[in-house]
Protein backbone atom coordinates (compact mmCIF):
# COMPACT_ATOMS: atom_id res chain seq x y z
CA UNK A 1 0.00 0.00 0.00
CA UNK A 2 1.57 3.01 -1.09
CA UNK A 3 2.07 5.47 2.09
CA UNK A 4 3.26 8.87 3.17
CA UNK A 5 5.56 6.16 5.49
CA UNK A 6 6.34 3.39 3.24
CA UNK A 7 6.58 4.48 -0.09
CA UNK A 8 7.34 8.49 0.09
CA UNK A 9 8.53 8.77 -2.88
CA UNK A 10 6.27 7.02 -4.86
CA UNK A 11 3.48 9.45 -4.33
CA UNK A 12 3.50 12.65 -2.47
CA UNK A 13 0.25 13.72 -0.78
CA UNK A 14 -0.80 16.09 -3.65
CA UNK A 15 -0.38 12.82 -5.90
CA UNK A 16 -2.67 11.18 -4.11
CA UNK A 17 -5.27 13.40 -5.78
CA UNK A 18 -6.29 13.50 -9.60
CA UNK A 19 -8.52 15.30 -11.44
CA UNK A 20 -11.19 12.66 -10.95
CA UNK A 21 -9.68 9.90 -8.41
CA UNK A 22 -8.36 9.98 -5.38
CA UNK A 23 -6.39 7.62 -3.38
CA UNK A 24 -7.62 5.40 -0.99
CA UNK A 25 -4.94 6.04 1.48
CA UNK A 26 -6.14 9.86 1.76
CA UNK A 27 -8.61 8.16 4.32
CA UNK A 28 -6.96 4.89 5.33
CA UNK A 29 -3.08 6.52 6.34
CA UNK A 30 -2.35 7.39 10.34
CA UNK A 31 0.62 9.20 8.41
CA UNK A 32 -1.23 11.70 6.25
CA UNK A 33 -4.14 12.20 8.64
CA UNK A 34 -0.92 14.05 10.81
CA UNK A 35 -0.18 15.87 8.07
CA UNK A 36 -3.59 16.97 7.60
CA UNK A 37 -3.53 18.41 10.98
CA UNK A 38 -0.48 20.64 10.19
CA UNK A 39 -0.90 21.41 6.40
CA UNK A 40 -4.51 21.81 6.52
CA UNK A 41 -6.34 22.72 10.01
CA UNK A 42 -2.61 24.56 10.90
CA UNK A 43 -3.60 26.91 7.87
CA UNK A 44 -7.72 27.11 7.40
CA UNK A 45 -10.18 29.48 9.41
CA UNK A 46 -11.92 27.61 11.70
CA UNK A 47 -15.13 28.24 12.89
CA UNK A 48 -14.64 28.32 16.83
CA UNK A 49 -17.83 29.99 18.58
CA UNK A 50 -20.05 32.76 18.07
CA UNK A 51 -20.13 35.70 20.40
CA UNK A 52 -23.61 34.73 22.29
CA UNK A 53 -21.74 32.06 23.89
CA UNK A 54 -19.84 34.93 26.27
CA UNK A 55 -21.94 37.05 28.35
CA UNK A 56 -19.84 37.74 31.18
CA UNK A 57 -15.68 38.61 31.27
CA UNK A 58 -13.94 35.44 32.32
CA UNK A 59 -16.67 32.95 30.47
CA UNK A 60 -14.80 30.46 28.44
CA UNK A 61 -15.88 27.74 26.32
CA UNK A 62 -13.24 25.24 24.56
CA UNK A 63 -13.13 23.77 20.99
CA UNK A 64 -10.72 21.57 18.45
CA UNK A 65 -8.60 23.12 16.35
CA UNK A 66 -8.35 19.38 14.33
CA UNK A 67 -6.32 17.38 16.72
CA UNK A 68 -5.63 20.51 20.04
CA UNK A 69 -8.11 22.20 21.65
CA UNK A 70 -7.79 25.96 22.86
CA UNK A 71 -9.73 28.42 25.40
CA UNK A 72 -12.01 31.32 24.19
CA UNK A 73 -12.43 33.47 27.01
CA UNK A 74 -14.49 36.90 27.15
CA UNK A 75 -11.96 39.38 28.62
CA UNK A 76 -12.80 42.64 30.90
CA UNK A 77 -11.68 44.83 27.91
CA UNK A 78 -14.95 43.10 25.77
CA UNK A 79 -12.39 41.20 23.63
CA UNK A 80 -12.69 37.58 23.19
CA UNK A 81 -9.26 35.80 23.29
CA UNK A 82 -8.43 32.19 22.19
CA UNK A 83 -5.02 30.33 23.54
CA UNK A 84 -4.23 26.57 23.52
CA UNK A 85 -5.43 24.57 26.40
CA UNK A 86 -2.17 24.02 27.62
CA UNK A 87 -0.39 24.92 30.62
CA UNK A 88 3.27 26.27 29.77
CA UNK A 89 5.03 24.43 32.70
CA UNK A 90 4.37 20.77 32.69
CA UNK A 91 1.75 20.88 29.14
CA UNK A 92 -1.63 19.85 31.32
CA UNK A 93 -4.65 20.90 29.80
CA UNK A 94 -5.98 23.56 32.15
CA UNK A 95 -9.52 23.57 31.14
CA UNK A 96 -11.89 19.82 31.72
CA UNK A 97 -14.80 21.26 30.96
CA UNK A 98 -16.27 22.22 27.68
CA UNK A 99 -17.25 25.42 28.58
CA UNK A 100 -17.24 27.96 32.46
CA UNK A 101 -16.59 31.17 33.82
CA UNK A 102 -12.77 31.67 34.87
CA UNK A 103 -13.12 35.40 35.98
CA UNK A 104 -9.93 35.40 37.44
CA UNK A 105 -7.80 33.83 34.72
CA UNK A 106 -7.50 30.13 34.25
CA UNK A 107 -5.42 28.09 36.59
CA UNK A 108 -3.37 24.76 36.13
CA UNK A 109 -4.56 22.34 38.63
CA UNK A 110 -0.92 20.63 38.65
CA UNK A 111 1.41 23.63 40.07
CA UNK A 112 -0.87 26.36 40.54
CA UNK A 113 0.55 28.04 37.57
CA UNK A 114 -2.28 31.12 36.63
CA UNK A 115 -2.68 32.42 32.86
CA UNK A 116 -4.99 35.68 31.85
CA UNK A 117 -7.52 35.50 29.07
CA UNK A 118 -4.94 36.28 26.62
CA UNK A 119 -2.46 33.80 27.72
CA UNK A 120 -0.08 35.93 29.94
CA UNK A 121 1.03 34.60 33.19
CA UNK A 122 -0.78 35.87 35.94
CA UNK A 123 0.88 34.71 38.84
CA UNK A 124 3.42 31.43 39.41
CA UNK A 125 3.07 29.90 42.69
CA UNK A 126 6.31 29.44 44.81
CA UNK A 127 8.59 31.72 41.89
CA UNK A 128 11.15 32.35 44.31
CA UNK A 129 12.64 28.62 43.55
CA UNK A 130 13.16 29.49 40.18
CA UNK A 131 15.28 32.35 41.39
CA UNK A 132 16.09 34.80 37.71
CA UNK A 133 16.00 31.84 35.77
CA UNK A 134 12.86 32.35 34.66
CA UNK A 135 10.95 34.86 32.72
CA UNK A 136 7.32 35.44 33.52
CA UNK A 137 7.03 37.13 29.52
CA UNK A 138 8.06 34.27 28.17
CA UNK A 139 5.87 32.06 29.66
CA UNK A 140 2.70 32.95 28.38
CA UNK A 141 0.86 30.40 26.43
CA UNK A 142 0.68 31.35 22.84
CA UNK A 143 -2.76 33.50 21.76
CA UNK A 144 -4.50 32.18 18.79
CA UNK A 145 -5.45 34.88 16.00
CA UNK A 146 -9.06 35.10 15.61
CA UNK A 147 -11.24 37.33 13.49
CA UNK A 148 -14.65 37.42 13.57
CA UNK A 149 -17.56 37.86 10.50
CA UNK A 150 -21.36 38.72 11.85
CA UNK A 151 -20.64 37.42 15.34
CA UNK A 152 -18.73 34.21 14.09
CA UNK A 153 -15.61 33.84 15.85
CA UNK A 154 -12.70 31.83 13.41
CA UNK A 155 -9.22 30.71 14.52
CA UNK A 156 -6.44 30.29 12.44
CA UNK A 157 -3.31 28.67 13.94
CA UNK A 158 -0.98 29.97 10.71
CA UNK A 159 -1.21 33.74 12.51
CA UNK A 160 -0.04 36.05 10.74
CA UNK A 161 0.72 34.03 7.76
CA UNK A 162 -2.93 33.45 7.06
CA UNK A 163 -4.97 35.71 4.59
CA UNK A 164 -8.01 37.62 6.02
CA UNK A 165 -10.80 35.35 6.99
CA UNK A 166 -13.26 37.29 4.61
CA UNK A 167 -11.03 35.85 1.37
CA UNK A 168 -11.26 32.42 3.10
CA UNK A 169 -15.09 32.66 3.07
CA UNK A 170 -15.18 34.60 -0.32
CA UNK A 171 -18.94 33.76 -1.83
CA UNK A 172 -19.66 31.30 0.88
CA UNK A 173 -19.63 34.63 3.18
CA UNK A 174 -23.63 34.75 1.35
CA UNK A 175 -24.40 31.64 3.27
CA UNK A 176 -24.28 33.00 6.57
CA UNK A 177 -25.52 36.42 5.68
CA UNK A 178 -28.15 34.73 5.24
CA UNK A 179 -28.28 32.88 8.50
CA UNK A 180 -27.68 36.40 10.56
CA UNK A 181 -30.58 37.73 7.90
CA UNK A 182 -32.96 35.63 8.95
CA UNK A 183 -32.75 37.21 12.54
CA UNK A 184 -36.10 40.05 13.00
CA UNK A 185 -33.21 41.61 15.28
CA UNK A 186 -29.77 41.15 13.88
CA UNK A 187 -29.31 38.86 16.22
CA UNK A 188 -28.64 35.24 16.92
CA UNK A 189 -28.13 33.32 20.37
CA UNK A 190 -26.37 30.43 20.68
CA UNK A 191 -28.58 27.57 22.33
CA UNK A 192 -26.89 26.28 25.21
CA UNK A 193 -27.02 22.25 24.69
CA UNK A 194 -24.83 20.48 22.11
CA UNK A 195 -25.82 17.22 20.11
CA UNK A 196 -22.51 15.12 19.58
CA UNK A 197 -22.10 12.07 17.86
CA UNK A 198 -19.01 10.04 16.53
CA UNK A 199 -18.08 7.27 14.06
CA UNK A 200 -15.08 5.25 13.24
CA UNK A 201 -13.72 6.52 9.86
CA UNK A 202 -12.43 9.33 8.74
CA UNK A 203 -13.48 13.19 8.61
CA UNK A 204 -13.64 13.53 5.05
CA UNK A 205 -16.39 10.88 4.76
CA UNK A 206 -19.10 13.50 6.53
CA UNK A 207 -18.01 16.41 4.10
CA UNK A 208 -18.23 14.17 0.70
CA UNK A 209 -21.58 12.52 2.22
CA UNK A 210 -23.31 15.41 3.38
CA UNK A 211 -24.35 17.27 0.10
CA UNK A 212 -23.65 14.08 -2.22
CA UNK A 213 -27.75 13.93 -3.18
CA UNK A 214 -27.56 10.37 -4.90
CA UNK A 215 -26.82 8.58 -1.93
CA UNK A 216 -30.04 9.15 -0.27
CA UNK A 217 -32.13 7.23 -2.40
CA UNK A 218 -30.19 4.32 -1.34
CA UNK A 219 -28.91 4.50 2.14
CA UNK A 220 -31.46 5.92 3.76
CA UNK A 221 -34.05 3.60 1.85
CA UNK A 222 -35.11 1.62 4.73
CA UNK A 223 -36.15 4.97 6.81
CA UNK A 224 -38.03 6.12 3.48
CA UNK A 225 -40.03 2.35 3.64
CA UNK A 226 -40.84 2.66 7.06
CA UNK A 227 -41.92 6.40 6.79
CA UNK A 228 -44.44 5.73 3.97
CA UNK A 229 -45.53 2.57 5.90
CA UNK A 230 -46.37 4.35 9.02
CA UNK A 231 -48.10 7.15 6.71
CA UNK A 232 -50.41 4.98 5.53
CA UNK A 233 -51.16 3.51 8.86
CA UNK A 234 -51.61 7.20 10.14
CA UNK A 235 -54.36 7.86 7.61
CA UNK A 236 -52.19 9.84 5.00
CA UNK A 237 -49.31 12.69 4.94
CA UNK A 238 -51.71 15.22 6.60
CA UNK A 239 -51.58 13.03 9.53
CA UNK A 240 -47.94 12.96 9.86
CA UNK A 241 -45.39 15.14 12.11
CA UNK A 242 -42.66 16.92 10.54
CA UNK A 243 -39.80 14.20 11.46
CA UNK A 244 -41.34 11.94 9.38
CA UNK A 245 -41.66 14.60 6.20
CA UNK A 246 -37.84 15.04 6.46
CA UNK A 247 -37.36 11.11 5.98
CA UNK A 248 -39.57 11.12 2.99
CA UNK A 249 -37.37 13.68 1.42
CA UNK A 250 -34.49 11.15 1.31
CA UNK A 251 -36.66 9.27 -1.04
CA UNK A 252 -37.40 11.81 -3.86
CA UNK A 253 -36.45 10.83 -7.35
CA UNK A 254 -33.03 11.78 -8.61
CA UNK A 255 -34.17 14.13 -11.05
CA UNK A 256 -35.39 16.35 -8.38
CA UNK A 257 -31.76 16.57 -6.88
CA UNK A 258 -30.77 16.92 -10.80
CA UNK A 259 -32.86 20.01 -11.28
CA UNK A 260 -30.92 21.56 -7.81
CA UNK A 261 -27.77 23.82 -8.12
CA UNK A 262 -24.82 22.71 -6.63
CA UNK A 263 -22.53 25.62 -5.88
CA UNK A 264 -18.59 25.71 -5.64
CA UNK A 265 -15.98 28.36 -4.59
CA UNK A 266 -12.05 28.21 -3.85
CA UNK A 267 -11.10 26.50 -0.70
CA UNK A 268 -12.96 23.53 -1.09
CA UNK A 269 -16.41 25.02 0.22
CA UNK A 270 -19.75 24.38 -1.18
CA UNK A 271 -23.45 24.66 -0.74
CA UNK A 272 -26.79 23.12 -2.53
CA UNK A 273 -29.51 24.69 -3.10
CA UNK A 274 -33.29 23.72 -1.88
CA UNK A 275 -34.09 22.81 1.80
CA UNK A 276 -35.86 19.66 2.04
CA UNK A 277 -38.02 20.22 5.10
CA UNK A 278 -41.73 21.52 6.75
CA UNK A 279 -42.45 24.91 6.48
CA UNK A 280 -43.50 26.82 9.58
CA UNK A 281 -47.27 26.88 10.25
CA UNK A 282 -49.47 29.71 9.17
CA UNK A 283 -49.65 32.05 12.01
CA UNK A 284 -45.71 31.23 12.45
CA UNK A 285 -45.06 32.05 9.01
CA UNK A 286 -46.99 35.36 9.06
CA UNK A 287 -45.67 36.67 11.95
CA UNK A 288 -41.77 36.17 11.07
CA UNK A 289 -42.48 37.37 7.74
CA UNK A 290 -43.93 40.69 8.87
CA UNK A 291 -41.09 40.83 11.56
CA UNK A 292 -38.27 40.16 9.05
CA UNK A 293 -40.36 43.12 7.59
CA UNK A 294 -40.64 45.67 9.82
CA UNK A 295 -36.50 44.87 10.65
CA UNK A 296 -35.09 44.96 6.83
CA UNK A 297 -38.02 46.69 5.26
CA UNK A 298 -40.11 45.04 2.50
CA UNK A 299 -37.84 44.34 -0.81
CA UNK A 300 -34.74 43.18 1.74
CA UNK A 301 -36.89 40.47 3.83
CA UNK A 302 -38.80 39.11 0.61
CA UNK A 303 -35.05 38.71 -0.79
CA UNK A 304 -33.98 36.99 2.31
CA UNK A 305 -37.23 34.84 2.58
CA UNK A 306 -36.25 33.64 -1.21
CA UNK A 307 -32.91 32.54 0.03
CA UNK A 308 -33.38 28.33 -0.29
CA UNK A 309 -30.68 26.86 0.29
CA UNK A 310 -29.56 23.14 2.16
CA UNK A 311 -26.61 22.87 3.35
CA UNK A 312 -22.99 25.08 3.39
CA UNK A 313 -20.07 22.86 3.77
CA UNK A 314 -16.99 25.50 4.95
CA UNK A 315 -14.02 23.25 4.42
CA UNK A 316 -12.19 21.61 6.05
CA UNK A 317 -14.30 22.04 9.32
CA UNK A 318 -18.06 23.30 9.35
CA UNK A 319 -21.24 22.46 8.01
CA UNK A 320 -23.77 25.64 8.11
CA UNK A 321 -27.77 25.52 7.55
CA UNK A 322 -28.70 28.65 7.47
CA UNK A 323 -32.87 27.81 7.23
CA UNK A 324 -32.37 25.62 10.20
CA UNK A 325 -30.03 27.93 12.61
CA UNK A 326 -27.88 25.22 12.67
CA UNK A 327 -23.79 24.89 12.31
CA UNK A 328 -22.32 21.04 12.86
CA UNK A 329 -18.16 21.56 13.81
CA UNK A 330 -16.10 18.27 12.85
CA UNK A 331 -13.31 17.43 15.22
CA UNK A 332 -10.61 15.09 13.63
CA UNK A 333 -9.41 12.92 16.23
CA UNK A 334 -7.97 10.06 14.78
CA UNK A 335 -7.34 9.22 10.70
CA UNK A 336 -10.50 6.47 11.93
CA UNK A 337 -12.41 8.40 14.69
CA UNK A 338 -14.20 11.75 14.22
CA UNK A 339 -16.77 13.64 16.09
CA UNK A 340 -19.13 15.49 15.18
CA UNK A 341 -20.48 18.58 17.80
CA UNK A 342 -23.92 20.18 16.64
CA UNK A 343 -25.02 23.78 17.85
CA UNK A 344 -28.63 25.60 17.38
CA UNK A 345 -29.21 29.11 16.94
CA UNK A 346 -32.03 31.36 18.31
CA UNK A 347 -33.15 34.00 16.01
CA UNK A 348 -33.73 36.52 18.93
CA UNK A 349 -37.36 37.94 18.36
CA UNK A 350 -38.80 35.39 15.94
CA UNK A 351 -41.75 33.38 16.90
CA UNK A 352 -40.86 30.12 19.22
CA UNK A 353 -41.48 27.85 16.27
CA UNK A 354 -39.00 28.68 14.47
CA UNK A 355 -36.51 27.79 16.97
CA UNK A 356 -38.26 24.35 17.95
CA UNK A 357 -38.10 23.84 14.24
CA UNK A 358 -34.54 24.05 14.29
CA UNK A 359 -34.19 21.79 17.48
CA UNK A 360 -36.28 19.35 15.43
CA UNK A 361 -33.72 19.45 12.52
CA UNK A 362 -30.65 19.39 14.43
CA UNK A 363 -31.96 16.34 16.06
CA UNK A 364 -32.67 14.73 12.88
CA UNK A 365 -29.10 15.65 11.69
CA UNK A 366 -26.95 15.26 14.04
CA UNK A 367 -27.90 12.42 16.82
CA UNK A 368 -26.62 9.03 16.83
CA UNK A 369 -30.06 7.88 17.26
CA UNK A 370 -31.14 9.59 14.16
CA UNK A 371 -32.36 6.52 12.01
CA UNK A 372 -30.87 9.01 8.73
CA UNK A 373 -27.48 9.80 10.51
CA UNK A 374 -27.32 6.00 11.99
CA UNK A 375 -27.07 4.95 8.58
CA UNK A 376 -24.41 7.36 7.31
CA UNK A 377 -22.10 6.36 10.50
CA UNK A 378 -22.54 2.41 9.38
CA UNK A 379 -21.56 3.41 4.98
CA UNK A 380 -18.65 5.59 6.47
CA UNK A 381 -17.51 3.04 9.04
CA UNK A 382 -17.68 0.47 5.82
CA UNK A 383 -16.16 2.71 3.55
CA UNK A 384 -12.73 2.72 5.91
CA UNK A 385 -12.56 -0.72 6.24
CA UNK A 386 -13.25 -1.56 2.54
CA UNK A 387 -10.41 1.28 1.66
CA UNK A 388 -8.03 -0.58 3.72
CA UNK A 389 -8.24 -3.57 1.50
CA UNK A 390 -5.79 -3.15 -1.43
CA UNK A 391 -7.42 -4.49 -3.85
CA UNK A 392 -8.01 -1.50 -5.82
CA UNK A 393 -5.90 1.82 -5.25
CA UNK A 394 -7.83 4.79 -6.53
CA UNK A 395 -12.05 6.30 -5.90
CA UNK A 396 -13.61 7.73 -8.77
CA UNK A 397 -15.14 10.98 -8.31
CA UNK A 398 -15.99 11.85 -11.62
CA UNK A 399 -19.77 12.06 -11.74
CA UNK A 400 -21.25 15.24 -13.38
CA UNK A 401 -18.43 16.17 -14.27
CA UNK A 402 -19.49 16.79 -17.92
CA UNK A 403 -22.35 18.63 -16.44
CA UNK A 404 -21.43 22.45 -15.31
CA UNK A 405 -23.64 25.08 -15.32
CA UNK A 406 -21.81 27.86 -15.00
CA UNK A 407 -18.24 28.97 -14.35
CA UNK A 408 -18.60 32.51 -12.12
CA UNK A 409 -16.11 35.06 -10.68
CA UNK A 410 -15.61 33.14 -7.33
CA UNK A 411 -17.91 30.08 -7.93
CA UNK A 412 -18.91 27.27 -10.15
CA UNK A 413 -22.35 26.13 -10.77
CA UNK A 414 -23.51 22.36 -11.54
CA UNK A 415 -26.50 19.62 -10.39
CA UNK A 416 -27.05 18.67 -7.17
CA UNK A 417 -25.99 15.28 -8.53
CA UNK A 418 -22.46 16.57 -9.09
CA UNK A 419 -19.52 15.05 -7.65
CA UNK A 420 -17.92 18.40 -8.07
CA UNK A 421 -17.77 19.20 -4.61
CA UNK A 422 -15.74 16.57 -3.87
CA UNK A 423 -13.55 16.98 -6.77
CA UNK A 424 -13.10 20.85 -5.52
CA UNK A 425 -12.85 19.73 -2.19
CA UNK A 426 -9.72 17.47 -2.96
CA UNK A 427 -8.41 20.02 -5.13
CA UNK A 428 -8.19 22.53 -1.66
CA UNK A 429 -6.57 19.64 -0.05
CA UNK A 430 -4.12 18.86 -2.37
CA UNK A 431 -3.19 22.50 -2.66
CA UNK A 432 -2.79 22.60 1.24
CA UNK A 433 -0.83 19.58 1.42
CA UNK A 434 1.49 20.68 -1.30
CA UNK A 435 2.78 23.17 0.54
CA UNK A 436 5.59 22.27 2.71
CA UNK B 1 -45.78 0.46 45.60
CA UNK B 2 -46.84 -2.45 43.84
CA UNK B 3 -45.42 -4.90 41.81
CA UNK B 4 -47.91 -4.28 39.40
CA UNK B 5 -45.72 -0.87 38.84
CA UNK B 6 -42.69 -2.84 39.12
CA UNK B 7 -43.93 -6.22 36.61
CA UNK B 8 -44.71 -3.17 34.24
CA UNK B 9 -41.53 -1.50 33.81
CA UNK B 10 -39.90 -4.44 33.66
CA UNK B 11 -41.97 -5.93 31.36
CA UNK B 12 -41.13 -3.02 29.09
CA UNK B 13 -37.88 -3.55 29.21
CA UNK B 14 -38.40 -7.44 28.18
CA UNK B 15 -40.51 -6.51 25.03
CA UNK B 16 -37.15 -4.35 23.66
CA UNK B 17 -35.02 -7.09 24.72
CA UNK B 18 -37.55 -10.33 22.50
CA UNK B 19 -37.83 -7.23 20.04
CA UNK B 20 -41.99 -6.89 20.41
CA UNK B 21 -41.74 -3.30 19.02
CA UNK B 22 -45.27 -3.54 18.17
CA UNK B 23 -46.75 -4.60 21.85
CA UNK B 24 -44.12 -2.17 23.08
CA UNK B 25 -45.61 1.02 20.82
CA UNK B 26 -48.68 -0.17 22.03
CA UNK B 27 -47.66 0.89 25.72
CA UNK B 28 -47.55 4.62 24.94
CA UNK B 29 -50.62 6.56 25.09
CA UNK B 30 -51.24 8.72 21.58
CA UNK B 31 -49.50 11.68 22.22
CA UNK B 32 -46.68 9.95 24.70
CA UNK B 33 -43.24 11.28 24.40
CA UNK B 34 -39.95 9.30 24.56
CA UNK B 35 -36.98 11.79 25.41
CA UNK B 36 -33.25 11.18 25.80
CA UNK B 37 -31.82 14.66 26.61
CA UNK B 38 -28.38 15.88 25.63
CA UNK B 39 -27.83 16.72 29.17
CA UNK B 40 -28.87 16.05 32.97
CA UNK B 41 -29.56 19.73 33.38
CA UNK B 42 -31.58 20.31 30.28
CA UNK B 43 -35.11 21.27 31.35
CA UNK B 44 -36.99 20.19 28.28
CA UNK B 45 -36.96 19.33 24.72
CA UNK B 46 -37.33 22.36 23.49
CA UNK B 47 -34.56 23.97 25.11
CA UNK B 48 -32.06 22.31 23.21
CA UNK B 49 -31.63 19.15 20.80
CA UNK B 50 -32.20 15.55 22.11
CA UNK B 51 -30.59 12.15 21.53
CA UNK B 52 -34.35 11.07 21.12
CA UNK B 53 -37.49 12.99 21.19
CA UNK B 54 -39.89 11.10 19.75
CA UNK B 55 -44.11 11.24 19.38
CA UNK B 56 -45.81 8.13 18.66
CA UNK B 57 -45.01 8.20 15.02
CA UNK B 58 -41.41 8.55 15.36
CA UNK B 59 -41.32 5.34 17.72
CA UNK B 60 -43.46 3.34 15.46
CA UNK B 61 -41.14 4.35 12.21
CA UNK B 62 -38.04 3.88 14.52
CA UNK B 63 -39.06 0.02 15.36
CA UNK B 64 -40.55 -0.56 11.92
CA UNK B 65 -37.34 -0.07 10.35
CA UNK B 66 -35.60 -2.43 12.84
CA UNK B 67 -37.15 -4.97 11.03
CA UNK B 68 -36.05 -3.85 8.14
CA UNK B 69 -32.90 -5.27 6.50
CA UNK B 70 -31.89 -2.06 4.75
CA UNK B 71 -31.58 -0.44 8.06
CA UNK B 72 -27.52 -1.10 7.32
CA UNK B 73 -26.87 0.03 10.75
CA UNK B 74 -29.32 -2.38 12.27
CA UNK B 75 -28.38 -5.67 10.22
CA UNK B 76 -28.59 -7.99 11.95
CA UNK B 77 -30.73 -6.26 14.20
CA UNK B 78 -28.87 -5.52 17.66
CA UNK B 79 -29.05 -7.49 20.87
CA UNK B 80 -30.43 -6.18 23.88
CA UNK B 81 -30.73 -7.14 27.46
CA UNK B 82 -32.05 -4.66 30.09
CA UNK B 83 -31.35 -4.69 33.58
CA UNK B 84 -34.02 -3.04 35.58
CA UNK B 85 -33.00 -2.25 39.11
CA UNK B 86 -34.40 -0.01 42.29
CA UNK B 87 -37.85 1.17 40.64
CA UNK B 88 -39.53 3.50 43.02
CA UNK B 89 -42.93 4.72 42.15
CA UNK B 90 -45.10 8.30 43.31
CA UNK B 91 -48.91 9.59 43.15
CA UNK B 92 -48.63 12.75 41.92
CA UNK B 93 -50.94 15.20 39.84
CA UNK B 94 -49.08 13.96 36.07
CA UNK B 95 -49.57 10.66 36.99
CA UNK B 96 -48.01 7.55 38.59
CA UNK B 97 -43.85 9.10 38.17
CA UNK B 98 -41.47 5.94 38.54
CA UNK B 99 -37.90 6.18 38.31
CA UNK B 100 -35.28 2.99 37.63
CA UNK B 101 -32.16 2.49 37.39
CA UNK B 102 -31.61 0.42 34.33
CA UNK B 103 -28.11 -0.87 31.80
CA UNK B 104 -28.67 -2.24 28.59
CA UNK B 105 -25.95 -4.08 26.86
CA UNK B 106 -26.21 -3.77 23.56
CA UNK B 107 -24.73 -6.98 21.17
CA UNK B 108 -24.16 -5.33 17.47
CA UNK B 109 -22.10 -7.41 14.83
CA UNK B 110 -20.00 -5.01 13.19
CA UNK B 111 -16.91 -6.97 12.26
CA UNK B 112 -14.67 -4.26 13.53
CA UNK B 113 -14.33 -5.89 17.05
CA UNK B 114 -14.42 -2.21 19.25
CA UNK B 115 -17.86 -1.16 20.00
CA UNK B 116 -19.51 -4.52 18.81
CA UNK B 117 -20.70 -4.71 22.67
CA UNK B 118 -21.68 -1.34 24.45
CA UNK B 119 -23.40 -0.52 27.89
CA UNK B 120 -25.95 2.50 28.09
CA UNK B 121 -26.94 3.00 31.64
CA UNK B 122 -28.73 5.87 34.02
CA UNK B 123 -32.02 6.38 35.22
CA UNK B 124 -35.05 6.19 33.63
CA UNK B 125 -38.32 7.72 34.51
CA UNK B 126 -42.05 6.88 33.22
CA UNK B 127 -44.70 8.69 33.68
CA UNK B 128 -47.71 6.24 33.88
CA UNK B 129 -50.98 6.94 33.31
CA UNK B 130 -54.03 4.09 34.31
CA UNK B 131 -56.39 4.05 31.21
CA UNK B 132 -59.58 2.13 31.75
CA UNK B 133 -57.47 0.02 34.70
CA UNK B 134 -54.44 -0.70 32.15
CA UNK B 135 -51.00 0.80 32.87
CA UNK B 136 -49.92 3.20 29.71
CA UNK B 137 -46.85 5.41 29.33
CA UNK B 138 -47.38 9.06 29.26
CA UNK B 139 -43.68 9.75 29.30
CA UNK B 140 -40.86 8.25 29.56
CA UNK B 141 -37.72 9.99 29.97
CA UNK B 142 -33.82 8.58 29.86
CA UNK B 143 -31.01 10.40 31.72
CA UNK B 144 -27.87 8.27 30.33
CA UNK B 145 -25.04 8.72 32.89
CA UNK B 146 -23.08 10.08 29.21
CA UNK B 147 -25.66 12.04 27.72
CA UNK B 148 -23.69 15.29 27.54
CA UNK B 149 -20.59 12.60 25.55
CA UNK B 150 -20.75 11.52 22.12
CA UNK B 151 -22.61 8.43 20.62
CA UNK B 152 -22.20 6.11 17.59
CA UNK B 153 -25.08 5.04 16.01
CA UNK B 154 -28.17 4.19 18.26
CA UNK B 155 -30.40 1.72 17.03
CA UNK B 156 -32.40 -0.23 19.76
CA UNK B 157 -34.31 1.79 21.71
CA UNK B 158 -32.92 2.36 25.05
Amino acid sequence: MATQLRERDVLTPAKLVRQDQVHRSVYTDPALFDLEMKRIFGRAWLYLAHKSEFKEPGDYVVRHMGSQAVILTLDKDGSVQAIFNRCTHRGATLCAFDKGSAPNGHQCPYHGWMFNSDGTVRFIPYDKGYGDRLDKGEFGITRVRLEEYRGFLFGNLAGDEAGPLVDFLGHMKTSIDDLVDRSPTGELECGPYVLRHYYRANWKMTFENLNDTVHPGFAHAASVVSAKAITKEVGGPHNIVPTIGMMMANGKPVQFFQDLDMVTAPGGHSYIGGHMGADYTPDTSDAYTQSLMDFHGEDKARDVLSIDRHLMLLYPSSFWHARYQTIRIIRPVRHNLTEMIGFVFRLKGAPEETYANAIEYCTGANSAASPVISDDLEIYERCLLGNSFDEREWIPMSRGMDEDREHASGYDRMPATSEGFIRNQFKAWAAYMAAA
Amino acid sequence: MSDEIRLFVEREARLLDQMRYEEWVGLFLPDARYWVPVSPDQPSPAAGPSHFHDDIQVLMVRTHRLANPRAFAAEPSPRTVHIVSGVCAEEGDEGIAVTSSQIMLEYRNRGNYEDDQRLFGGQVTHTLHRVDGTLRIAHKRIDLINAQGAFNAMLAPL
